[in-house]
């Protein structure tokens, strides 16, 4: 019961705030030290769920911990430093890295689609990891974008993240992009979106392929600030107005002689 | 490093996890800290619930300040509904006086207030909602009075967006004399939500809690309606405010820091300039 509860803290973990929820959880289960340690399975779906990323000992590259990057028995690997390695999904640290090339029939779409993803991801994306991994047996591949940006003193977070699976077979495109963000200055408040994404690429190179994911955050993007707009002067407005019709406010000396929908010119909806 | 008040984690937990489950949440922790149950009820701010008065047929809206047991008093009939068992009800004893959540009644003074005061907030709910629900509670305090005011507006339903405002305005009222210092917290709780097929799912969902001390001149009964009236149509003008900065700017702002439409190598220059306007708006 409560290692389902305890799981559920530790996946609702706002983006840069797991370490934080974790000090919580500590506090509330004094009483069962052991409780934290037996978290393991939860860190390890809260890891590869949310794109993690972790810097290998003595390199300055951020690479991504996800179901499609892994080797099993904690192991992961990164195609762009040819490299596998241990991965602790409690303290989140990596160790034992290790040679590791890609290769297989999808060995060079992978490499070129990576190249054309560094090129784009270092033109819109401020602070990112990306990777690209074939998957299922070699029949296709994973391109991975994870974006971050920490501002805990000014109480906000956010992560940006993106995943693509292409079909070389069908030149299908298919994915989606998630953006989370937090702000928590004498409150609450929570940013989550979802936009699945589905494309034909043309070109079935990597070019190609990452020409189409360009385009579709682009448009993404705009749409999502769209949406802003949008709930903004629609939803938001609807709720509660700014001032009354009047443009007044409330005379609370002469409330009580106040008639609904007469006087005040407001609605008359009153039931 | 001293242990960290189990209590205070709770709420730093709260404060964190997806604040459009707040009531989940609040239940899982209560199941995991059973002893920390009743604090928690009555800090934690959840979204409110709406029922109609079976005697004058208005809605009107529940929390624990109007709760006894399972049942709650309508402001409109000051009945109980279910009915509280003879003998059984609340209120205000001999020496009782703080029973909010208790199923307090308010005393006879106190409750030709909260009358008024439900009048009173009537109007505003309909001048500045256009629609929704009000309540307003009141209760005895030893050296004064304590109340709270209740508003809920849902969007309407069938749109491609919803949304859904509760607020909340807790506040103890202290009599001295011809002054009397008013305690307010008041905490707006917001969910908007828009789905389409170019936009996929966008949940902009939270909540925001505001505090203010005023000492205002009182020379009758009726001034309290009218000054609580004025400290809780200023609080929600200055939350709405707060509410539309952070949900439309900064967190679309985020955004922007997390992919940015325009090319970085291209934007470089203006982008410095930008941070250079935030880091004075910041500092002021």
């Amino acid at each position: 019961m409560s290692k389902a509860i305890l799981s559920s803290f530790v996946e609702g973990a706002p983006p840069g705030e797991l370490a934080d929820v974790i000090t919580d959880i500590k506090a509330l289960t004094i009483s069962t030290p052991n409780a934290v340690n037996e978290l393991g399975p939860a860190f390890q779906k809260y890891n590869e769920e949310q794109f993690v990323t972790v810097k290998l000992p003595g390199s300055s590259q951020q690479v991504i911990i996800s179901s499609h990057s892994s080797l099993g028995d904690g192991r992961y690997y990164d195609v762009e430093s040819s490299s596998s390695f241990a991965f602790d999904h409690t303290t989140q640290k990596a160790s034992a890295v290790q040679s590791h090339v890609v290769e297989g029939s999808q060995a060079d779409l992978v490499k070129s689609t990576l190249k054309s993803l560094s090129t784009y991801v270092k033109e819109h994306f401020p602070n990112a990891a990306y990777g690209v991994y074939p998957i299922e047996d070699d029949s296709k591949i994973a391109i991975l974008i994870v974006s971050n940006k920490y501002s805990p003193n000014n109480f906000w977070n956010g992560r940006w993240r993106s995943l693509y699976i292409f079909d070389p077979s069908s030149s299908a495109l298919e994915g989606s992009v998630k953006v989370d963000v937090h702000y928590y200055e004498d409150g609450n408040v929570r940013l989550l979106t979802n936009k699945p994404v589905t494309a034909t690429v043309s070109s079935a190179t990597g070019a190609g392929i990452v020409r189409e994911i360009a385009a579709a955050e682009r448009k993404y993007q705009e749409e999502l600030n769209r949406g802003f707009t949008n709930l903004s002067e629609g939803a938001f407005k609807g709720l509660r107005r700014q001032l009354p019709v009047t443009r007044q406010k409330i005379e609370w000396d002469k409330v009580a002689s106040y008639r609904l929908g007469q006087d005040i010119g407001g609605g008359s909806s009153r039931r | 490093m001293a242990d960290a008040d189990p209590f205070d984690s709770a709420l730093d937990l709260l404060r964190r996890l997806n604040p459009k489950h707040t009531s989940d949440h609040l239940n899982a922790l209560i199941t995991l800290a059973p002893d920390l149950a009743e604090d928690l009820l009555s800090s934690v701010d959840q979204p409110l619930t709406v029922k109609r008065c079976k005697q004058s047929g208005r809605d009107y809206l529940l929390c624990d300040y109007n709760r006894d047991g399972d049942s709650y008093r309508s402001p409109w009939s000051n009945q109980f509904d279910p009915p509280l068992d003879e003998g059984g009800a609340g209120g205000v004893g001999a020496g009782g006086s703080e029973g909010a959540g208790e199923g307090a009644i308010p005393g006879e003074r106190v409750r030709k207030m909260e009358i008024k005061a439900n009048e009173a907030f009537d109007i505003y709910r309909e001048l500045y909602y256009e629609g929704g629900v009000s309540s307003v509670y009141f209760w005895n305090l030893d050296d004064g009075f304590a109340g709270v005011v209740l508003l809920k507006k849902s969007a309407p339903q069938g749109g491609s967006s919803q949304g859904v405002w509760d607020s909340i305005h807790v506040f103890e009222a202290s009599e001295r004399g011809r002054t009397t210092t008013y305690r307010l917290t008041s905490t707006v709780i917001l969910s908007l939500s828009s789905s389409n097929n170019t936009l996929g799912e966008m949940d902009l969902s939270g909540n925001m809690t505001r505090q203010i001390e005023q000492e205002l001149p009182v020379e009758t009964d009726e001034s309290h309606i009218a000054n609580i009236g004025r400290l809780v149509e200023d609080m929600e003008l200055k939350m709405r405010n707060l509410l539309q900065e952070v949900y439309f700017g900064k967190a679309k702002d985020v955004v922007g820091d997390l992919r940015t439409i325009g090319s970085l190598s291209e934007g470089q220059r203006d982008r410095e300039t930008h941070r250079g306007i935030i880091g004075s708006m910041a500092s002021r």
